[in-house]
């Protein structure tokens, strides 16, 4: 483990960091980079500033030399969701890749103002993702404040290995939406600590709903992809019984 | 009330599959002398999950979809008959994992059609978020009815107009002018996802002929091997070329740069 004071913080770093400091040195090329000027022409209409890479960093790396595609969504616009932009990025270059492939997801699922071009997207991703592990590894990371949600929450499930911090969330509906739609008598979207005691990167590796731990640190990350790369993909995420088995102990009684 | 009217109507000397929970409803039998498993999701007011009882994916939906899904007959397509309002939206089924038991019907829709199995899917009413996605969008083919309360969304109306803020005057406005915002399904067809479009007088009551022609549009599109067609074969059709310009547009600038 790195010491404390060296430590590079995964949640602190730019989308764009991220992938530099995961892939092998120097080897990041991205496609369609802020000044393709590839942004959402839907968000004017509805008030919102567009960023000119729609919240998605897309390319191509090297991971121990294999040529990969490296996807990082930017949590910090929009809250990470995906449009028709984002989408098309992302499941484009999941067809692409050649030796795999590895996502950096810090999303709130669709974005509501793009709300069924980002379902289209969202369908060609899951497609693209079960495609590709055919082949070769794909692997997720949930680390970032945003956690996975929505539509990207079905998405990360489907890949080989999932990576999680304690930072990270994984669910389908976040506490706001639960708190929106059944009450807060259902759930509490301010008790922090159950959520994250509930949904957190220790809960879901502990529940095997995700695969590796790790500490909110680069260099860890780094090393836990690659091991994630060498590894035998979790093929017992999706398992009928395994599943069936975890439900029935949240049943009421 | 639509998924169980329909699933029960297309499929001609039809059988129930047992062993499913009272909110999925399967049944095997055939269109055209050709064999079919047809696959709904319906409201269950007894279901163990009281957060799934509208009809919503919740734990146990998504499951005994995937069961359905993978343990069809050999030789059947699947007809998935798509009424869902939503996921269930609770506390114990975002601890247990939700999002894996909707996974798990995607998974088992995307292995079968890989596999070779023919999938088709029929909106009969509400089509919505997760699980839309989880029973429907992964079939090689899409029909609807062309009907009001035909809906295609990521989220319920009003809860659109909660998390965004603003009024249900200004969602409607929004829709008009951002029609990937719009709910109706003759929006919908304008990104090229749909294949048909079926009118019916009513709904909840579709006479012989309409089933009729549903019958004859998915013999026909399974004799020419659109079951097994993957979602991104959607950006190819004449209605995507428009509506979908943007995202074709960045696909090729990805290819062109790669």
């Amino acid at each position: 483990m790195t010491p404390l004071a060296l430590r590079r913080s995964y949640v602190e770093s730019t989308p764009r960091e991220r992938i530099e400091a995961l892939a092998d040195p120097a080897t990041f090329r991205e496609i369609l980079d802020p000044f393709a000027r590839c942004s959402s022409p839907y968000l004017a209409e509805q008030s919102i500033v567009a960023q000119s890479d729609d919240g998605v960093v897309a390319g191509r790396a090297r991971l121990d030399g294999r040529d990969v595609g490296a996807l990082a969504v930017d949590g910090r616009f929009l809250g990470g969701s995906i449009g028709e932009v984002g989408g098309a990025k992302i499941a484009r270059v999941l067809e692409r890749a050649r030796d795999g492939a590895f996502l950096l997801l810090d999303t709130g699922g669709i974005r509501l103002q793009e709300a069924n071009l980002g379902l289209l997207a969202v369908a060609e991703i899951c497609d693209a993702i079960v495609a590709l592990r055919e082949r070769a590894p794909v692997v997720a990371v949930i680390a970032g404040r945003v956690g996975c949600y929505g539509g990207m929450s079905i998405a990360a499930s489907l890949c080989s290995q999932i990576i999680m911090s304690p930072v990270g969330r994984f669910g389908l509906n976040g506490p706001e939406v639960v708190e929106q739609e059944a009450g807060i008598e259902e759930l509490d979207a301010h008790d922090r600590p159950a959520i994250w005691q509930a949904t957190g990167g220790a809960r879901r590796v502990a529940q095997g709903h995700a695969d590796v731990l790790v500490e909110d640190d680069l260099d860890e990350i780094a090393r836990a992809l690659r091991a994630a790369f060498a590894a035998a993909p979790n093929r017992e995420r999706c398992s009928l019984e395994r599943l069936a088995q975890r439900f029935s102990e949240e049943a009421p009684a | 009330m639509r998924g169980a009217i329909w699933v029960r109507a297309v499929l001609e000397h039809a059988r129930a599959v047992p062993d499913l929970p009272a909110s999925v409803i399967a049944l095997d039998g055939a269109i055209e002398a050709r064999p079919y498993r047809a696959i709904a999701v319906v409201p269950n007011a007894a279901a163990r999950f009281p957060r799934a009882r509208g009809g919503e994916f919740g734990l146990d939906e998504g499951l005994a979809v995937a069961r359905a899904v993978r343990g069809a007959p050999a030789e059947a397509a699947i007809l998935s008959i798509v009424d869902v309002p939503g996921q269930a939206f609770g506390r114990r089924e975002e601890a247990a994992g939700l999002h894996l038991s909707l996974a798990a019907a995607v998974e088992a829709y995307i292995g079968e059609r890989r596999r070779g199995r023919p999938l088709f899917s029929l909106i009969v009413g509400r089509a919505i978020s997760g699980a839309f996605l989880a029973h429907g969008m992964q079939g090689g083919w899409l029909g609807a009815l062309r009907d009001r309360g035909v809906e295609v969304h990521v989220m319920s109306a009003p809860s659109v107009a909660r998390v965004t803020r603003s009024s249900d005057g200004e969602v409607a406005r929004i829709a008009t002018v951002v029609p990937a915002t719009a709910r109706d399904v003759a929006t919908f067809a304008h990104f090229g996802a749909l294949d048909e479009l079926f009118d019916v007088a009513d709904p909840l009551a579709p006479t012989p002929q309409e089933i009729e022609r549903v019958r004859a549009a998915i013999g026909e599109a399974h004799r020419v091997g659109l079951g097994t067609r993957a979602p991104s074969s959607r950006l190819e059709t004449p209605a995507a070329a428009t509506g979908r310009a943007l995202a074709r547009n960045v696909r090729r600038r990805i290819d062109e740069a790669w």
